[in-house]
């Protein structure tokens, strides 16, 4: 079975912008929250909020130049 | 029994059983912070949604699907419903402390406040309508389950209930796009209606992810991080905290804030564009390019009028000009300018504090969370005016055009757009001036001012929630809370659905010929 025909995860991959790196953010969002919500305000956890935001910022600039 | 009756109860009552699953949705959030009453509260609030919904939607399941004046009574009722009913958990957990309830929940002033059913509907229609302005004295004090509630309200009213309704129940081919449309939506980014308001929730949801872990990253808490990441792009403006984004003091999380809070009044279309790689809808989107345009512009002369104000330094005033403007533009409401740490809205020059109301009636762009008439709606106007004084001078045989967004429209479309626009633009004033002369017979006038008046109401009405210190539990007597729902009603639907709704009524019980 693959991972996309999980009920949510094939909702999310069905409803997004058709690409895998968003539809990727989009499921590990809540993971991340919640991850950094129980590990507290640490180098780890800044440099992993930094990663995901710089991962989404960084994407949306590359697919606007490469476009 | 009566078609219409049938068709809205059907349809009104999918949106409460939506309602109820928000707010089971919510008893994990009360499970998390060990709050046992909430979430008890928030399964037996679900349980009266649940079993009314699921009566009107079994009652009428053969009922046809809606036309457009179904639509717009669909949209008037369950947004009325969806207030009333939203503000079961308010009640429950207020009267259950107050009752003595078993609960570890600590019993205030401020949530005794919503013990008063007015002010619990108050808040959950400010929440659901993305207005902001609340009934509570101290929302740090409220218990997590409600300072959650209230942000989830506003972050589900952003988009839309009926938007959650149709992603969610509905099926295609059901009437959706009716309904879509009747909750003052009508861009489209797929040629299904399911199919746009699924990526709807899927842009709204990425965006929620990153703006949460900005906020952190640049201090705040993450409890705080959620909920303000939630309401800002919502851009509905509720706070965990009791001076607003004030409490924190700080330039870094102001900052962050503005560009989340532009990303909530910017059309999801055009997100999905960007996102697709086409940044050049940033500025070839005519809504997109005037936001940044108007935002700039407000911003600059608020700062001067701040400047030559209450503010001796040119760098406060471009901190609180930007981010007040900002916010009440894009129709947020949250505020940096208030007694603790400055001087608050409501003691700026009035010329600052009518500025900053005409930022809350234009709004953001058609298709985002924002209220107001929009920015399409003012350039529409703008555009439309120019057009009929430049008719004079052309001959009575010329072929004109009417540009707009790209679109060349015909004399017959130009004008069918021109009066769209100056109706909702009318019928918003209107209600401002009603709404702004009760004030003033309500209120002592020692104490409240015309440009306060004028402030609170264009506020409630433009869904924004900025406060010049009227809005309040003991502030606000009771007439001005029943009007300010009504405010709050028909700015979200943008009036004419409400007007068509009573039309409806009062026709159904014989008062209108």
């Amino acid at each position: 079975m693959n991972v996309r025909d999980l009920p949510i995860v094939r909702t999310i991959y069905e409803s997004g912008a058709d690409d895998r790196v968003f539809d990727g953010l989009l499921l590990a969002g809540p993971f991340v929250v919640v991850l950094i919500a129980g590990l507290g305000r640490s180098f780890v956890t800044e440099l992993l909020a930094v990663a995901y935001v710089g991962v989404f910022l960084g994407y949306v600039l590359y697919r606007g130049i490469r476009g | 029994m009566n078609g219409t009756t049938a068709t809205v109860g059907r349809d009104v009552g999918r949106i409460l059983e939506a309602l109820g699953g928000l707010m089971i949705v919510s008893i994990v959030v009360s499970l998390v912070w060990r709050e046992w009453f909430g979430a008890v509260a928030f399964g037996a609030s679900a349980l009266v949604p649940l079993a009314v919904g699921y009566g009107l939607h079994r009652r009428f399941a053969d009922a046809d699907s809606p036309s457009r004046l179904h639509g717009m009574v669909v949209a008037a009722t369950g947004w009325l419903l969806v207030g009333v009913f939203g503000s079961l958990p308010f009640l429950l957990v207020a009267w259950g402390v107050h009752l003595g309830l078993p609960t570890t929940i600590e019993g205030t002033p401020t949530l005794a406040a919503f013990r008063d059913p007015l002010n619990a509907v108050f808040e959950s229609t400010s929440g659901f309508t993305g207005t902001g302005l609340t009934m509570t004295d101290n929302e740090e004090v409220l218990p997590r389950s409600l300072q959650w509630w209230r942000t989830f309200i506003e972050w589900i009213g952003g988009v839309g209930v009926i938007v959650l309704t149709t992603a969610i129940l509905a099926r295609p081919g059901s009437g959706s796009l009716t309904l879509y449309e009747s909750e003052a939506r009508s861009e489209k980014i797929h040629p299904s209606i399911v199919s746009t308001v699924r990526t709807i929730w899927w842009i709204f949801l990425l965006f929620t992810f990153v703006s949460i872990l900005v906020l952190w990253l640049v201090g705040m808490p993450m409890w705080d991080a959620i909920n303000h990441a939630m309401t800002a792009l919502a851009t509905g403006g509720f706070s965990v905290t009791d001076n607003s984004i004030a409490t924190y003091d700080s330039a870094a999380i102001d900052a962050a804030l503005i560009p989340i809070m532009l990303l909530g009044s910017i059309a999801f279309p055009v997100h999905y564009l960007i996102l697709q790689g086409d940044l050049r809808n940033f500025y070839t989107d005519l809504q997109t390019r005037w936001v940044f345009i108007y935002m700039s512009a407000g911003s600059a002369l608020l700062w001067a009028f701040l400047y030559v104000g209450p503010y001796d330094s040119p760098l406060r005033a471009v901190r609180y000009g930007v981010f007040q403007f900002v916010s009440a533009a894009t129709c947020t409401g949250f505020q940096t300018a208030v007694d603790a740490t400055n001087v608050a809205l409501g003691a700026w020059p009035a010329q600052a504090q009518l500025l900053v109301a005409f930022g809350m009636f234009v709004g953001g762009a058609a298709g985002s969370t924002v209220g107001g008439i929009k920015i399409i709606r003012g350039l529409t106007l703008i555009k439309g005016i120019r057009y009929h004084v430049a008719d004079v001078f052309y001959p009575d045989s010329a072929v004109r055009r009417l540009n707009i967004n790209g679109r060349r429209l015909t004399e017959t479309e130009a004008n069918r757009e021109f009066v769209e626009a100056t109706i909702i633009a009318v019928l918003w004033t209107t209600f401002l001036v009603v709404g702004t002369v009760l004030l003033l017979v309500i209120l002592p006038t020692e104490k409240f001012s015309l440009a306060n008046a004028v402030f609170e109401v264009a506020s409630a009405q433009g869904n924004v929630g900025l406060s010049s210190g009227i809005t309040g539990p003991d502030s606000l007597p009771t007439v001005g809370k029943v009007a300010f729902l009504g405010h709050m009603w028909i700015g979200r639907l943008e009036i004419i659905p409400i007007l068509v709704a009573l039309r409806t009524l009062l026709n159904r019980g014989g008062m209108y010929p």
